[in-house]
């Protein structure tokens, strides 16, 4: 459970922001940074557009380079350990997460049903499952031996690859919040604005959640996917001025943004774009909702 | 599950991953691995180093996919930002520390900002690198030595002879306006395939 911080101690961590971005400060600096990013929407959102520039900055270097895939590729076949215990541990692992609460959940979005799953994920920079894992892997060991004969192991395998299979498609229907995000849904201050549009557009709710620090979110999982050459564009009316706020990709999940604090929004907007994005839409919205007073 | 990589999304073959698809950790390598490399290589100044930390990025992903938070950002970013930590602690270690003592602190600025020679995406490293010009050099000296030259801000600081809380404000103002910038120029940092 982190400490609430006074507005003086939360401003001196948002100035280390950027430079722990780009892995400028030291670890003892990095480690209360981290621990700040788990409880807090708003930092923890500033710090992953920092990643973002910080990876356009380093978006060079050619074709990758064949002779180290090789390298890479001859390093998976000597270190993968059996499956049947890798599997267990990863199924032990998501059953703590599941059980803990403190861990959020990460939804990884999938064309279709089988290629679509849920898991048990670290908090910023944290890695909670560690240790989990590892108490795990003396109990699958001695689950292994008493097993015995392959064929048993060989059937464990298969009723695990099913119990996995059920875990995703239990999953896939829940939202998928980090505990930021879930904070900031909690809060009284925070607005939650429901987006619609004409019929057949989209497949189930859109909802902009704005917190009052001026970051938010936008639950996009009922829009209709995109082809890959189109993404979806969100829009924010301010003072009577219609503004990006970012590019959402072809078939967002939870996609987060940023206005300015003083800013307000008096309506937000979706429009369907080419992959790059426009810097004023002539398209109709696909959704579209205003801000409630 | 079949999985047809290339035309897969990159949350997608993470997924793939996490199932042990070593054809899709073969496509996020095609997709990324030249990226990584050139990342490693441009901060550490030497092929073999870079090589080694490139394997250990992929190799991670292979071992650890659930570390990967789509909603977070990028698998590309996600990649870059390991990349780029692993880099900076070779960088600070002491083997490459006694290396980087025999350099001047302006060398390694310099050396490090080639964007212009190096470049995996001509149209997008032209909006980058315009966005990056049009900062103030105040602002963009620190970033440059923070992230291409593997320095905490406090040694930034003195490089620059600027004061600590200077340089911390400065990297973090920097990175928000070179973000305004791209986006002024149609690059949109944040969202995209997600």
């Amino acid at each position: 459970m982190n400490t609430p911080l006074s507005p003086s101690e939360h401003r001196e961590l948002q100035e280390l922001l950027g430079a722990y971005a780009l892995d400028a400060v030291d670890s003892e600096t990095a480690d209360r940074v981290e621990r700040h990013l788990d409880g807090c929407v708003r930092c923890s959102t500033e710090v992953a557009h920092h990643h973002e520039v910080a990876g356009l900055l380093a978006n060079s270097g050619g074709p990758s380079p064949a002779g180290v895939w090789d390298r890479i590729a001859s390093r998976l076949d000597d270190s993968a350990p059996p499956s049947w215990e890798r599997l267990n541990e990863r199924l032990e692992a998501e059953g703590a997460g599941a059980e803990g609460g403190g861990e959020r959940r990460v939804r990884m979005e999938g064309a279709g049903d089988e290629s679509t799953v849920e898991r048990a994920a670290p908090a910023a920079g944290v890695v909670p499952i560690t240790d989990a894992r590892r108490r795990n892997r003396a109990v699958v060991r001695i689950a292994t031996v008493a097993a015995g004969a392959a064929a048993v192991v060989a059937l464990a395998l298969g009723l695990q690859v099913h119990h996995l299979n059920q875990k995703v498609s239990a999953l896939q229907a829940q939202p998928s919040l980090s505990s930021a995000e879930r904070s900031a849904l909690a809060d009284p201050s925070t607005k939650k604005i429901e987006l619609a549009g004409s019929t057949g557009t989209t497949t189930g709710r859109v909802t902009v959640v704005l917190t009052s620090s001026g970051t938010g979110f936008v639950e996009a999982t009922g829009l209709s996917s995109l082809p890959k050459d189109r993404t979806y564009q969100l829009w924010g009316v301010v003072g009577g001025r219609t503004i990006s706020l970012g590019l959402m990709g072809s078939t967002p999940s939870v996609v987060p943004f940023m206005v300015d604090g003083n800013a307000t929004v008096s309506a937000f907007a979706i429009t369907a774009e080419h992959a790059g994005g426009v810097v004023h839409s002539t398209n109709q919205p696909v959704v579209a909702g205003e801000v409630a007073a | 599950m079949v999985v047809d990589a290339e035309q897969a999304s990159d949350a997608n073959l993470v997924v793939a991953v996490a199932r042990w698809h070593h054809q899709a950790l073969a496509e996020v390598y095609r997709r990324h691995g030249g990226a990584v490399h050139g990342l490693a290589r441009r901060i550490l100044r030497s092929d073999t180093p870079a090589e080694e930390i490139t394997q250990e990025v992929f190799l991670d992903l292979w071992n650890h996919p659930e570390k990967f938070d789509a909603q977070r950002g990028t698998l590309r970013s996600f990649l870059l930002a390991r990349t780029h930590g692993k880099s900076v602690d070779f960088v600070r270690s002491e083997v490459a520390r006694k290396l980087r003592e025999e350099r001047t602190s302006r060398e390694t600025a310099t050396a490090g900002y080639d964007i212009d020679h190096e470049v995996w995406d001509m149209a997008v490293a032209g909006q980058v690198h315009e966005a990056l010009g049009a900062l103030p050099d105040e602002l963009r000296q620190p970033i440059e030595l923070a992230y291409f030259g593997g320095h905490t801000y406090r040694e930034v600081a003195v490089m620059l002879q600027e004061p600590e809380g200077t340089v911390k404000s400065r990297i973090r103002s920097g990175l928000g306006r070179l973000r305004i910038n791209l986006a002024e120029r149609g690059v949109a940092p944040a969202g995209a395939d997600r």
